[in-house]
């Protein structure tokens, strides 16, 4: 009983380590390539377990399958308008056929200095020597190309990668920097200084325009308003004269008498400043200055 | 480790197995084989423990922080919900069958790039000043970073036109900051490079650092800056407005998803930006300009405020729409004109005034004409000379000289002159009122 559990056991132990020599394990992060005699004979990209022949019959190359990151270093390219630009790039990559890519490279800092370098390199020529300086930026928003010159390159890129099968897959490709060239920067400094200038111009003009602008409404409207106070005041005198002549009414039951009152009432008001009066001696009450009247009075004249 | 373990068991299990296949039960023998028994037990209860130990290493603990994956021979076990286990204790086959990846979700993690500022020197960045203007010295592209942005719009700027082709650019420096965490835990562990964890490394660390995510979203956000701010002019830029870090951001994650990195951009920040010291004087100068403007016209605007609420008081605006809009009803009208002041109401006061003063001099003149008349009709002679003389007084009073002449009989032709003195002061008043001067001829 004993000994049936204890053969039981050993025969555990001998079957894993048999597993072990025959046995791998392919993990979601990598693909592998199975060499038979360093001859590549299966490649593998689906995780799991795998069996192959012991030691010095087949071997197992790893590959990590996730993304690597490559930054070239920045280099001096030409528009088609013949302007010099600095483009940096970067490309997103990943080993997809372990087999071409053992084939071609084997590790991955071969790869990105010998093969990416230069291909990243004439796809950046191509694609930026096919567009203009105003493709990457323009003052019409409308007209930049910008992230259609990115996709071009990432085509032209991974064209040029899959028709060499190094088992690399490009996974996407950006512009990380745009810059220009030390001589060019002092010309734009110029520019912009230009410009500067230029805009604080207007806006002090434009200021001035609003303020003439602002302060002539407010005149116009004061007077518009003034203006229509005017128009009610007339009314209201208008009214005042109506309701006056309402009064004439009464003065109708004798008019001379009125207008004698009238004129009477006026010449006071005439003459009540300032006045140098002449006068004959003939006109009543002045002719009392003549002598005492000769009245009578028993019969009054009339 | 436990492999050993097993290694070094299997080599000794036989080793007592076979002793006591000999039947010599003698006292040395039999001591030995109790011996050998002994060792037996002892050596079974190591196995049992080290069988206990082998699968209680199978305990992994995922921090509250974290997601974990499992991975059975080195694919990711379980479908859908169930490949991702929370936080907690999880129990999971021992190695070499399973391994457990941790990820850290939930944590945000901050990412400054400066790589769009101008070279600093340490100095420099420790006192944290801005660098002097210089105005010759050009940018080195090798050195200073700088992102371009796009000119005004031609129509915008210069109405007649530089003649410029559009490809004007500016140069402004920026600097960012992400913000990001990992939301798919899943793809991030499948497409996101990150180095073999070794013994003495904070994992937490190692993700986000040079090795791990760090490069990759460097680049990727540089590019998205650069993508963006093409779109945008110097002045945008510099007024940090909250468009620009929104659509670095919408770019940004267009990229991480189309990687398919499972890494969620959650904010940008645009934490510094300013045009180059080589041109800082004449953005300062714009600045002060568009002050000055504004200066202006505020200034004009008070001056508009004090013009209408001199000419009507403070309801002038209102009163002046509702002169020009018909849909206002009279009676908002009069309120309003009710609530007027300034001049306007001067005017309107001095209206009523005179209304007043007309009506009341009328009804006066009528109410004593009514009166009057009973007793003109009985003495129209007598009442009209004391009307008549009663003025005569009244203005013989007011006059300033009175020249009271004799008449000569038969002398015609004759010539009163009379020598008026004109008071200088009293001019202004001789156009309101009209100064009557009676002279007779005499003879006329």
């Amino acid at each position: 009983m004993k000994n049936v559990a204890i053969a039981i056991f050993v025969a555990l132990i001998v079957i894993t380590l048999g597993l072990y020599l025959v046995c791998f394990q392919v993990r979601e992060t990598e693909s592998c390539l199975v060499t038979t005699f360093g001859r590549p004979t299966r490649a593998i990209t689906e995780p799991g377990v795998y069996f192959k022949w012991p030691f010095p019959i087949q071997q197992i190359h790893p590959f990590d399958s996730r993304m690597h990151v490559f930054e070239p270093t920045p280099e001096e390219t030409t528009t088609a308008g013949g302007e010099p630009i600095i483009v940096s790039t970067y490309v997103v990559w990943r080993i997809a056929e372990p087999l071409e890519f053992f084939n071609a490279i084997k590790t991955v800092n071969k790869a990105e200095d010998e093969l990416l370098r230069s291909r990243i390199r004439n796809t950046q020529n191509n694609v930026i020597g096919r567009h203009y300086f105003s493709d990457f930026v323009n003052s019409d928003p409308a007209k930049i190309k910008f992230e259609q010159i990115q996709s071009e390159m990432l085509a032209d890129l991974q064209q040029s990668i899959a028709a060499a099968k190094f088992g690399i897959e490009i996974r996407t490709l950006g512009i990380r920097q745009l810059k220009i060239s030390k001589d060019v920067s002092t010309v734009v400094f110029e520019r912009m200084k230009a410009e500067r200038d230029r805009r604080a111009q207007d806006i002090i003009t434009q200021g001035n325009a609003e303020a003439i602008k602002i302060r002539t409404e407010a005149k116009s409207k004061s007077d518009e308003l003034i203006a229509a106070a005017e128009a009610r005041a007339k009314v209201i005198r208008g009214e005042g004269d109506a309701e006056a002549a309402k009064h004439y009414k009464t003065l109708e039951a004798n008019p001379e008498l009125a207008m004698l009152l009238r004129n009477l009432e006026a010449l006071q008001k005439i003459l009540e400043n300032r006045t140098t009066f002449v006068t004959p001696m003939d006109v009543e009450p002045f002719s009392l200055l003549k002598g005492m009247p000769d009245i009578d009075p028993n019969s009054p004249k009339k | 480790m436990t492999e050993e373990h097993h290694k070094k068991s299997s080599e000794q299990i036989p080793a007592p197995a076979v002793k006591p296949a000999g039947d010599e039960l003698d006292a040395a023998g039999k001591s030995l084989s109790e011996a050998l028994g002994m060792s037996f037990i002892i050596l079974k209860v190591i196995m049992v423990v080290l069988i206990v130990a082998f699968l209680a290493s199978g305990f992994e603990t995922v921090g509250s922080n974290e997601q974990a994956l499992v991975l059975r021979f080195g694919k990711i076990r379980g479908v859908g919900e169930q490949r991702l286990l929370g936080p907690g204790p999880h129990w999971i086959l021992p190695y070499p069958i399973d391994e457990i990846v941790k990820i850290p979700v939930e944590t945000t993690v901050s990412l400054s790039i400066d790589s769009f500022w101008y070279q600093e020197s340490p100095e420099e960045k420790l006192s944290g000043q801005r660098r002097p203007a210089r105005p010759d010295i050009p940018l080195d592209p090798k050195l200073d970073g700088y992102c371009l942005t796009r000119s005004e719009r031609a129509v915008e700027a210069a109405p007649q036109g530089d003649g410029s082709d559009g490809s004007d650019y500016n140069i402004v420096h920026t600097r960012w900051q992400l913000t990001y965490q990992i939301a798919d835990p899943e793809r991030f562990f499948r497409n996101v490079y990150v180095r073999d964890i070794r013994p003495g490394d904070v994992y937490f660390s190692v993700i986000t650092g040079q090795e791990g995510v760090k490069p990759l979203l460097e680049s990727l956000l540089q590019d998205a800056v650069v993508t963006a701010m093409v779109n945008y002019t110097i002045d945008e830029a510099i007024s940090s407005q909250d468009r620009i870090p929104r659509h670095v951001q919408r770019l940004l994650q267009e990229k991480l998803d189309r990687i398919q990195s499972g890494i969620r951009a959650v904010s940008i920040q645009l934490t510094a930006s300013e045009p180059p010291a080589q041109v800082r004087d004449v953005f300062e100068a714009s600045t002060k300009a568009s002050q000055r403007s504004q200066t202006t016209i505020t200034e004009a605007r008070t001056y508009a405020g004090n013009t209408l609420s001199e000419a009507a008081g403070p309801v002038a605006e209102e009163l002046f729409k509702s002169l020009h809009d018909p849909t206002v009803n009279e009676q908002t009208k009069e309120f309003l004109w009710s609530q007027l002041a300034g001049t306007a109401r001067e005017k309107i006061a001095e209206a009523r005034a005179y209304r007043t003063e007309v009506v009341e001099t009328a009804r006066a003149n009528a109410d004593y004409l009514d009166r009057l008349l009973p007793e003109y009709r009985r003495y129209p002679k007598l009442v009209l000379q004391r009307i008549y003389l009663d003025y005569i007084e009244r203005i013989l009073n007011s006059a300033d000289e009175k020249f009271v002449i004799q008449t000569a009989e038969g002398a015609k032709g004759t010539e009163l002159r009379v020598l008026l003195n004109r008071d200088a002061s009293l001019k202004p008043k001789a156009s309101q009122q009209q100064t009557a001067q009676k002279q007779e001829q005499q003879n006329q």
